[in-house]
C-alpha cells in the first residue's frame, strides 16, 4: 500500500520529459562552443566540416591570451584569500555575538550583493579616477574583494550556524588559547562549507567583467574581459579555443569539490 | 559570547575595506549625478542641475529604455519560472540516484563563465549561426531569421543565464513542502493534478517568490549578455550606463542612471520582504 503510493507521487513521464529538456537547454551553448573549438570553419555547420587543434595552438602561443590568463589568475587568487581571511574573521565575530546589532552589520556586508555590478563598476571607476588608483592591480585586488567577499560571510555565517560551540569550550578548558581552539577544533568543522565558498568566490572574480571593465588599464586585462571585447570586434575560433579550455578548467574543478566534499550541498 | 573588543579587531579589517572600496565611492557618485555635462567640454564647473534625473523619466529614449529592462526582467523571471518548476519538481520528487547529477547539470553551466555562454548563443543565434544554418538546410526558411540584436535573443541568453538559481531556489522549496499534507489530500480523494494545485503549489510560492526576485533584479542589472546578445543598439538600463560612462564620457547622466538602476533594484526587494512577512502573517 505505501510503496504503491509512493511510486504515485513520483514525477510524472510529461514533468520528467520536460525536465530533461530544460537539462539540455542548459548544456546547449556549451556544446556549441566545444564544436566550435574544434572546427576548422569559422562559422559553425552541422555537421562539422573539419576536426583541427590549431585554434588551441593559436591561443597558447598568444602572449595576449597568455598575459590575460596570468592576470585572471592572480586576481581570483589574491581576492579569494584576502576575502577568506576578512570574511572569516567577520564572520567568527558575528557568529559569537561579540558585537551588538549583528543583523545590521550583515546585511552591510551583504550589500555589495545586492548593488547592480555595474553601479559598483562606475562607482569605483570614478573613485578610482580621483584617487589615482585606476589601472592599478591594488585597486583590482580590492574591487574583486568587494565582490567576493559576500560569498565567504555567507558560506562561513552557515557553516558556523551548525556548529556546537560546547567543542571549543572544551579546546579551551583543555588549555588552548582563543586562536588555537579556532584553528584547530572550528576551522577543521567548518572547512567544507568554506571550500564552497571559497570557489563561488574564485569563481565570481574570474569570471567577472561587469566591475572590472572600468577599471583594467590598455595594457593589463583579464581573460574574460579580453574574449567580451574580441567578441564585439568579430568572432574568431581562438575565443572558442580559450572558452573550451574555461569549460574544461570549470568542469573538473566542479567534479573535484563535489567528490572531495559533497559540494552539491552547499549550494 | 567573546569581548566586544576582540569582535571590533576581527570585524574592523573587512568593515574598513567595504568602507574604503564600495560605501565611499557609490556615495561619491551622488554629487557627481547632479553636475552637468557639457558634450564635448565636460562637467560645467560650479553648476548643480536636477536635469540629469528628469531626464530619466521625460525623455522619450530613456523610458523605452527603463520599460525595456523592467519588461524583459519579468519576462525573463516567467520564463525562468515555467522552465524551472518541472526540472526542480524532478530533482526534489524523483529518483534519489538522478538527484546528485541533475543537480550537477544545474550548477555546471551556472558557474561557467558569463561570456563564454553568451559566446555560445552568438554561435547559436546570429544570422550565420547554427540555428538558421540548421532550418535554410531544412528548407524550413529562406532568409535568416532575426534572433539576435532584439527581445528574444536577450530573452534566451539571460534566461539561460539566470535558470539554474531559480531551479535551486525551487528545489528547497519544494522539499519543503510536507509530504504528509499531500498525502492527506489524496486521501481524501484529490485527483494528482489537484493535490498539486492546492497544495504543493501554495506551499513552495515562498520558494517561487524568492527566486523571481532574485531572477528579477539579477535581469535587471545585466550588463554582459544584454550587451553580447543586443548588440550596440538594443539597450538596457545597464548597456546604456556603461555607454554613458564609456562611450559618451557623460559621468553626471550615468550616475544619475545606476542611482536610478540601484533604486529599482533596492525597491523590488523591499516590495518582496514586505508581501513575505504579509504572508507570513497571515498564516
Amino acid at each position: 500500500m505505501t510503496s504503491a503510493s509512493d511510486s504515485d507521487d513520483r514525477p510524472g513521464s510529461a514533468v520528467t520529459m520536460a525536465a530533461f529538456a530544460v537539462i539540455v537547454f542548459l548544456q546547449i551553448p556549451v556544446i556549441v562552443v566545444v564544436l566550435a573549438a574544434f572546427s576548422t570553419t569559422s562559422y559553425l555547420t552541422i555537421p562539422p566540416q573539419g576536426l583541427t587543434l590549431a585554434w588551441f595552438a593559436k591561443v597558447l602561443s598568444d602572449p595576449s591570451y597568455l598575459s590575460a590568463i596570468r592576470m585572471s589568475l592572480i586576481l581570483a587568487c589574491g581576492s579569494t584569500v584576502i576575502s577568506l581571511v576578512l570574511g572569516v574573521a567577520a564572520a567568527y565575530a558575528l557568529f559569537r555575538k561579540a558585537l551588538p546589532g549583528s543583523e545590521a552589520i550583515t546585511s552591510v556586508l551583504m550589500a555589495p550583493l545586492v548593488l547592480p555590478a555595474v553601479v559598483i563598476g562606475v562607482a569605483l571607476l570614478q573613485y578610482y579616477s580621483l584617487t589615482g588608483l585606476r589601472g592599478s592591480l591594488f585597486g583590482l585586488l580590492m574591487a574583486h574583494v568587494v565582490i567576493t567577499v559576500p560569498y565567504i560571510v555567507r558560506s562561513a555565517l552557515a557553516s558556523l550556524s551548525g556548529l556546537d560551540l560546547a567543542v571549543e569550550e572544551a579546546a579551551r578548558v583543555l588549555g588552548a588559547n582563543g586562536f588555537e581552539a579556532f584553528r584547530l577544533v572550528t576551522l577543521p568543522l567548518i572547512l567544507p562549507g568554506l571550500v564552497a565558498g571559497a570557489l563561488f568566490a574564485f569563481i565570481t572574480s574570474l569570471d567577472n567583467v561587469p566591475v572590472t571593465i572600468f577599471l583594467i588599464s590598455a595594457n593589463q586585462t583579464t581573460l574574460p574581459v579580453l574574449i567580451f571585447s574580441s567578441v564585439e570586434m568579430g568572432i574568431d575560433p581562438s575565443v572558442a579555443a580559450v572558452s573550451t579550455l574555461l569549460i574544461a578548467a570549470t568542469g573538473i574543478i566542479l567534479l573535484i569539490a563535489e567528490r572531495r566534499f559533497g559540494f552539491h550541498r552547499f549550494v | 559570547m567573546i569581548a566586544p573588543r576582540h569582535g571590533l579587531m576581527l570585524l574592523a579589517p573587512l568593515a574598513l575595506v567595504l568602507a574604503g572600496f564600495f560605501l565611499l565611492p557609490v556615495l561619491m557618485m551622488l554629487p557627481m549625478s547632479f553636475r552637468e555635462y557639457a558634450p564635448g567640454t565636460g562637467i560645467v564647473p560650479g553648476v548643480w542641475t536636477l536635469e540629469n534625473y528628469t531626464r530619466i523619466v521625460t525623455d522619450d529614449y530613456y523610458r523605452e529604455v527603463i520599460w525595456r529592462t523592467l519588461g524583459l526582467g519579468l519576462f525573463v523571471t516567467l520564463a525562468c519560472l515555467l522552465l524551472g518548476y518541472p526540472l526542480a519538481f524532478l530533482i526534489a520528487r524523483g529518483p534519489e540516484r538522478w538527484r546528485v547529477p541533475l543537480i550537477l547539470l544545474v550548477i555546471f553551466p551556472m558557474m561557467l563563465n558569463l561570456v563564454v555562454r553568451s559566446f555560445g548563443w552568438i554561435a547559436l543565434l546570429s544570422n550565420r549561426g547554427l540555428v538558421n544554418n540548421l532550418l535554410i538546410q531544412l528548407g524550413l526558411i529562406a532568409t535568416p531569421l532575426k534572433l539576435m540584436f532584439n527581445l528574444t535573443g536577450l530573452m534566451i541568453g539571460l534566461t539561460h543565464i539566470y535558470l539554474p538559481f531559480m531551479v535551486l531556489m525551487l528545489v528547497a522549496a519544494i522539499r519543503n513542502v510536507p509530504r504528509d499534507v499531500e498525502a492527506a489530500a489524496a486521501t481524501l480523494g484529490s485527483s494528482r493534478l489537484h493535490v498539486f494545485a492546492a497544495v504543493t503549489l501554495p506551499l513552495s510560492a515562498p520558494g517561487i517568490l524568492a527566486g523571481s526576485i532574485l531572477v528579477f533584479v539579477l535581469t535587471i542589472s545585466a550588463l554582459v549578455t544584454p550587451r553580447m546578445l543586443g548588440g550596440p543598439t538594443y539597450k538596457v538600463m545597464a548597456t546604456l550606463i556603461y555607454d554613458e560612462y564609456m562611450q559618451l564620457l557623460d559621468w553626471p547622466s550615468g550616475s544619475a542612471l545606476s542611482f536610478a538602476l540601484t533604486a529599482m533594484a533596492i525597491g523590488v526587494i523591499w516590495l518582496s520582504s514586505r508581501l513575505t512577512k504579509r504572508w507570513a502573517g497571515m498564516a
